[in-house]
């Protein structure tokens, strides 16, 4: 009974944490290169809606929906950079202001083009040979559908980029330092666009895992605030990879357990359960600053814009 | 939705209080006359075609206009601000119309601010909270229809294991939950049903947390008071059963649907366009509180796996409520043995819309 419940809820998590991951793992990435993202919420409202349309507009197949989901938030991202790179607008504001927009976007396309409450097939577990048949272990890691498979991969990449390559080197001087970066010769603006239009990418795929992978139905706003805490968890892995990984993990263990736990008819506190990811967020963030910052990776510009000749 | 749905209830709470003070109320003087024949509009609050709220409500206009043979034109997703919703209501009383529908609970001080304002113009408000002279807010008694749709999941389930998602646990939704179990227990004594609240009432990724962990406790009938048909559509892949709110969900899950609330706002609609276009309409100072009889919302029922003999029994049942049976007639008392009701009487609306208990064979958090 008690075994049953545990393996329930493990091969439960990985569902939920997939969405947290990559939106935490896209917003990392933009966020690397000295450019604020707020708009994680709106990136994920398109990327569901995209991927939903994908495949009741054009027949495409769950994965080729992801596709369409990361194009369509890269195409939005573009918008984001224009505003924010291009023409210095305010961080905070444009950001806000990219979520407003996805979400009136999103539900007026959705809504006439019928796209609301129709359900599809969407992704199926794709259990690995042999090892999907190892007792315990196989139900939980190796019965899960492919983006989970691809999620520690999609992270090792990026730390790796970020670590360890020139391209890495660049994005992290171009967010700590824009202006010595400038000066070395590297493109600030050219950077931040390829690092907005690459991070929207995984959020709009985090969005449209949401829709296509997890629910298989689209309703208008269906994100309910995922990518909000998609910037909480960046900044309870203080920028750094594998601790976001770290941080989707225990909010999708939560979210996965919550349900579990009231269908079971245990009797807790359920509130203070969901109420878990947030203060541990805000016990980081408390310990960070009383580390005086040392260990967190947070890019030093930003949410600073660039202008050239401006110190 | 929340804020849809919290209607009436301080109408309603209050009710019996503000009849002693607002003795001379002018809802109650005289009826509410018209000048000239009654023109007819709508302003939904959200899409059209939402699959749930919006949805009904413009499937009921349409009969509407069919019923009485007239126009009813509509504007929607006009969300619950003054600023939204005062243009859209204006521009339809310049142009002659003086009935005017509106749709949630948001609309409620909007509303009452153009009723006085406009006080030749008949205002309904479904899921409001005011009322007046010339403005009535409605709802529906949406336990009965699932008190009825529980009696189908009690006969439907094996072991009589019942599930339940929905979104908070506060009165309107209490009651469905409470009435869901009363029902289920006239057709399986030992019924349970299980609570899982997602706390939103439109997020199909908690609501399919929700029904797949309740699958994994055994549960074979899934229950809702939620947007979505998300709940219906993992019973249907789970080869189990469910039962829906809002619409017929056999829609979404043809196999695994046996019953649904349905909303039908015509059956309120038109009568009360009847008697407002004959100067006998006098809005109720508490709000219209619709029964299945009164137009309120009413089963679609039965699906296939809903045997003969248990179909005719919900329908004598039905017909009993209609004939004035009530859902929460006592001896009731709840799951912690604290008596609500006493022999003989009837759960008040005031204590209705402020239900914060469960009676016996719910199981949910506390």
């Amino acid at each position: 009974m008690v075994l049953d419940f545990l393996m329930n809820w493990l091969a439960a998590i990985p569902g939920f944490v997939v969405p947290f991951a990559l939106a935490a793992l896209g917003l990392l990435l933009i966020e690397k290169a000295g450019v604020l993202s707020l708009g994680a919420e709106g990136f994920m409202l398109v990327g569901a809606l995209a991927g939903i349309g994908a495949i009741l507009g054009l027949g495409a197949s769950p994965l080729a929906a992801l596709l369409c989901a990361a194009l369509a938030a890269t195409l939005l991202s573009l918008l984001y950079a224009v505003l924010v790179v291009s023409l210095r607008v305010n961080q905070v504001i444009a950001g806000l202001s990219l979520v407003f927009l996805a979400q009136g976007l999103t539900g007026l396309i959705g809504t006439g083009a019928g796209w609301v409450n129709r359900p599809v097939d969407g992704l199926r577990p794709v259990p690995v040979p042999l090892l999907g048949d190892l007792p315990l272990i196989g139900q939980v890691v190796f019965r899960q559908d492919t983006v989970v498979y691809l999620t520690v991969p999609a992270f090792a990449l990026v730390a790796w980029l970020l670590a360890r390559t020139m391209v890495g080197l660049r994005l992290r001087a171009v967010g700590d330092g824009p202006d010595a970066a400038d000066t070395a010769g590297i493109g600030v603006s050219a950077t931040r666009y390829g690092a907005i239009a690459a991070g929207a990418a995984l959020v709009g795929i985090a969005g449209g895992y949401l829709s296509v992978g997890i629910a298989r139905i689209w309703v208008e706003g269906m994100t309910g605030g995922r990518g909000w805490i998609a910037i909480a968890i960046v900044i309870f892995a203080r920028w750094r990879p594998w601790s976001a990984l770290a941080g989707a993990l225990l909010f999708g263990a939560i979210e996965a357990l919550i349900p579990r736990i009231a269908a079971a008819g245990i009797q807790v506190p359920q509130y203070f359960i969901a109420m878990i990811p947030y203060l541990a967020t805000l016990a980081v963030m408390v310990w960070t600053c009383l580390r005086g910052g040392g260990g967190s990776m947070e890019p030093r510009a930003l949410g600073r814009a660039h202008l050239r000749e401006d110190r | 939705m929340l804020r849809r749905l919290v209607p009436l209830c301080l109408v309603a709470g209050l009710g019996s209080g503000l009849t002693g003070v607002l003795g001379a109320d002018p809802a109650g003087a005289a009826p509410f006359k018209l000048d000239g024949p009654p023109k007819v509009a709508m302003v939904l609050f959200g899409p059209k075609n939402d699959g749930g709220w919006g949805q009904a409500f413009e499937e009921g206009r349409v009969r509407t206009e069919k019923a009485l043979g007239i126009q009813i034109p509509v504007v929607d997703n006009i969300k619950e601000s003054s600023s939204a919703i005062r243009p859209a209501v204006e521009l339809f009383i310049k142009r002659g119309y003086n009935v005017i529908i509106g749709t949630a609970f948001g609309y409620s001080d909007t509303f009452k601010e153009l009723a006085q304002k406009y006080p030749k113009v008949a205002f309904l408000n479904g899921s409001g909270t005011t009322n007046g002279a010339n403005l009535e807010s409605f709802y529906g008694r949406t336990y009965e229809p699932h008190y009825l749709c529980g009696m189908a999941a009690g006969a439907v389930s094996k072991e009589g294991k019942l599930g339940f998602v929905a979104a908070n646990p506060f009165g309107v939704v209490n009651w469905t939950v409470n009435a869901y179990e009363l029902g289920a227990k006239q057709t399986k004594p030992q019924a349970t049903t299980t609570v899982v609240f997602t706390g939103a009432w439109n997020d199909p990724v908690k609501e399919r947390a929700a029904a797949e962990a309740l699958v994994g406790q055994g549960i074979d009938v899934i229950g809702q008071h939620v947007d979505t048909p998300t709940p219906q559509i993992v019973a249907q892949e789970k080869g189990i059963h469910g039962t829906g709110h809002h619409r017929d969900m056999s829609e979404f899950a043809p196999k695994a649907t046996l019953c649904s609330l349905v909303w039908f706002w015509d059956r309120y609609l038109i009568p009360t366009i009847q008697k407002i276009g004959a100067g006998t309409w006098e809005p109720s100072p508490y709000g219209a509180f619709l029964s299945i009889k009164d137009g309120g919302p009413d089963i679609a029922c039965c699906g296939p796996a809903v045997p003969k003999a248990v179909a005719d029994q919900i329908q004598t049942e039905r017909q009993a409520i209609i004939d004035g049976k009530k859902v929460y007639a006592g001896p009731l008392t709840d799951r912690d043995g604290k008596e609500r009701v006493p022999a003989g009487g009837v759960l008040s609306d005031a204590d209705l819309w402020k239900m914060d208990w469960f009676v016996p064979g719910v199981i949910s958090q506390k």
